[in-house]
């Protein structure tokens, strides 16, 4: 790895993201700036729709971003193909997300295993792994259960434990707490939090849940597609559709559609246009 | 390396049948639609291969064997000038070929006539001693007998030529006919037999006396146009290719049942072809159940694709997840399929199956009322190969599909 120990393990410069939905653009970042050292547990707070799961899954190479620059691991994320940023993810970082993690006709201990066995290993010793795993997350004794036999906060266990068993340096948690109840939720996260500080593994962590800001080490709050600092809404940026969204590159097809189905622009898409070009 | 690469594809398949035995009741429906198509064509090809030894085995063994030899032109111009010149250097070779089932004889043309009326017929002297190895002419004699060694101007008739003439058992009939030099000659000959076959091209039309007799009769001592040959259909082309060419200076013609009536190979081919449409029908419907089958269980899976492609399982190795699946429903319903028809085959090919309710009790048209079907393990594979190769493209559709998936919508949307 090209890193060292005081380079940032996450680098992000004025990160744009914009979604498209038939013409109209829905800017869901808008120039983010953000850093994170080597073993830190982070918090992306915000509300509903200010762009954390994006950010999660631009950081984790999952989408792709309009403009910027975002470098995992020393390495530009933006910059890779399909079939890197897939290896690239199952050697260096773990996912956790909201719900349904898991392969439902595989036992517990083979889920945590299936990734081993992706990176290769004997399906003896991935299973070896996987107990060990299994165990560092309390639920060693469910190893042989489906996941429609477990409890949602024990699938979110068994979700920790593949997240952590290729020892990945990033893991991203995307409301990993969001489907539980507060007490099981509470548990989730004291453990993430004490296996950051066993292993250094690094971790970012999106929620509303209170519980998990709690724990953070450091919190970051996004608010309409910014970091804001502060908690008062009113310091944020204004957003402007003209700066964050690039002119859209038309497929060919969509570029036949429009084509053969003409229809006036709205005066705010003249607008942008317009103020596009100055 | 190439090892672990080994052990990763492993681990896939194991995947794609965990997800299979996790939906066994999916899995059983799908395999067991392509069993059941598959066992049932089993059962028309072994029906059809059946039937087809039947009917050629009756019509070879009725009258014309598997294979016969003339002079050049003979078969085309049946002419008492086209005698086979060297019949001791066929037999040789027959045998040196292992053939021991043929027999000669004399072939030509004649007018029978009795005390009403007259009529025309083919006139053929068979060898009393080895015609019965080559042919089953006598057990179509429903009246009398075969001819025997000792016999002299005695006569087989048709029935429906024996009824036209008006003649019975002992009555005389006699033979009109042109001898070697064209001179026209009559003999007078005891009516012994009777072939009551009910097919017409055995009960009329036809008039046999012993060789002996026909030979003498026409001034040909010693001399034949034709050898009657009876081997198994399977080694009758390498029999025929031999022969052509052991016998390739004696101007003749070597000729195997289907190219003297090529009506009945096409009557086969036809046949056979009708099965094929049927095979492709079959396809249809394994495809079409197959694709709607893994679709589902794809669309089913949407979100669990997203969530393996995004802990680092590959666009590639989500395919050929979906790939195995398909061909696993496949291999279970061909193997399945396969017993299933095998069973069947061999319980029918046991009792036979009964189609005197269609056909009536006599044979028509060399079809024996009760049929045995057989299988032929070409048609198997044929038929095996290409509903294995109809699950594969049902698979790869999916597969495609599954790999185009984007990890975060899937992961939303699923
Ligand atoms: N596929 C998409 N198509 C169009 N707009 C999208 C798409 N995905 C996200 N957005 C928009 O981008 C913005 C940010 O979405 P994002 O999912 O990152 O928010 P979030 O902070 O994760 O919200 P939540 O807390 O509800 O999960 C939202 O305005 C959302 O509507
Ligand atoms: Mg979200």
């Amino acid at each position: 790895m090209p890193e060292d120990n005081r380079s940032p393990i996450i680098h992000i410069r004025d990160l744009h993201k914009c979604y498209w939905v038939g013409s109209m653009p829905y800017p869901a970042l808008n120039g983010i700036d953000l850093e994170l050292q080597n073993g830190e547990f982070v918090v992306l707070a915000g509300r509903s729709g200010s762009g954390k799961s994006t950010l999660l899954n631009i950081v984790g190479g999952l989408e792709s971003a309009d403009r910027g620059e975002a470098r995992v691991l020393g390495e530009d994320i933006l910059k890779m193909g399909n079939s890197q940023r897939s290896g690239f993810r199952l050697a260096n970082i773990g996912f956790v997300f909201q719900a349904y993690n898991l392969i439902r006709v595989l036992s517990a201990r083979e889920n945590v295993a299936y990734v081993c066995q992706l990176q290769g290993k004997s399906k003896q010793e991935s299973l070896e792994i996987a107990n060990h795993w299994l165990h560092e997350v309390e639920i060693g004794h469910l190893g042989y259960r489906r996941p429609d036999q477990l409890s949602g906060g024990q699938q979110q266990r068994v979700a920790v434990a593949r997240a952590l068993a290729t020892e990945p340096k990033i893991i991203l948690a995307d409301e990993p707490t969001a489907n539980l109840d507060s007490t099981t939720g509470r548990h989730l996260i004291e453990l993430m939090q004490r296996l950051n500080q066993s292993l250094g593994t690094t971790f970012l962590i999106s929620s509303h849940d209170p519980d998990v800001k709690q724990a953070a080490s450091r919190l970051i709050k996004l608010s309409d597609g910014f970091i804001v600092n502060s908690w008062d809404e009113e310091t944020k940026p204004p957003v402007s559709l003209a700066v964050t969204c690039p002119i859209r590159n038309r497929s060919f097809g969509e570029r036949l559609r429009h084509f053969f189905k003409p229809r006036r622009r709205t005066d705010q898409q003249t607008k942008q246009r317009t103020s596009r070009h100055s | 390396m190439a090892d672990a690469k080994s052990q990763l594809n492993l681990h896939l398949a194991r995947l794609a049948l965990r997800n299979l035995l996790g939906h066994p009741r999916r899995t059983l429906l799908t395999s067991g639609a392509i069993a059941l198509g598959l066992a049932a064509l089993i059962f028309l090809w072994g029906f059809n291969e059946g039937l087809h030894r039947n009917m050629l085995g009756n019509f070879q063994n009725s009258i014309i064997g598997a294979l016969q030899i003339h002079r050049q032109g003979f078969f085309q111009h049946p002419d008492l000038s086209l005698t086979i010149t060297n019949p001791q250097k066929i037999s040789e070779t027959l045998q040196k070929h292992g053939v021991t089932r043929y027999s000669q004889r004399l072939d030509t043309f004649g007018l029978a006539a009795s005390d009403h009326t007259t009529q025309g017929v083919m006139l053929i002297g068979m060898d009393p001693l080895n015609e019965p190895k080559v042919t089953e002419l006598g057990r179509r004699i429903g009246i009398g007998r075969f001819l025997q060694p000792d016999d002299s101007y005695t006569l087989i008739l048709g029935a429906t030529t024996a009824n036209n003439l008006k003649v019975q058992l002992g009555d005389e009939v006699v033979m009109i006919g042109y001898d070697r030099y064209g001179a026209m000659i009559a003999e007078s000959f005891t009516l012994v037999g009777i072939i009551t076959s009910g097919e017409m091209g055995l009960d009329s039309g036809m008039a046999i006396t012993s060789l002996a007799t026909l030979q003498e009769m026409v001034d040909l001592q010693g001399q034949v146009t034709t050898f009657v040959i009876n081997v198994d259909e399977r080694t009758l082309p390498d029999l025929v290719s031999s022969l052509n060419v052991d016998l390739a200076d004696q101007q003749l013609e070597v000729m195997p049942w289907h190219t003297m009536f090529p009506v009945m190979k096409e009557w086969v081919t036809l046949h056979n072809g009708f099965l094929y449409l049927f095979l492709g029908i079959v396809l249809f419907i394994v495809l079409a159940g197959e694709l709607n089958t893994l679709l589902l269980s794809m669309l089913d899976r949407t979100r669990e694709f997203g969530v393996l492609m995004a802990i680092g399982t590959s666009r590639r190795q989500i395919a050929l997840l979906m790939v195995v699946e398909a061909v696993t429903i496949g291999i279970i319903g061909i193997l399945l399929g396969t017993l299933l028809g095998y069973l069947i085959i061999l319980l029918t090919g046991m009792i036979g199956i009964d189609l005197s309710i269609l056909l009536g009790s006599t044979s028509r048209f060399y079809v024996d009322p009760l049929i045995y079907p057989q299988l032929k393990l070409d048609h198997l594979g044929i038929t095996a190969s290409a509903i294995l190769m109809a699950s594969i493209l049902s698979g790869i559709y999916p597969a495609w599909r599954a790999s185009l998936l984007q990890p975060v919508e899937a992961i939303r949307n699923g």
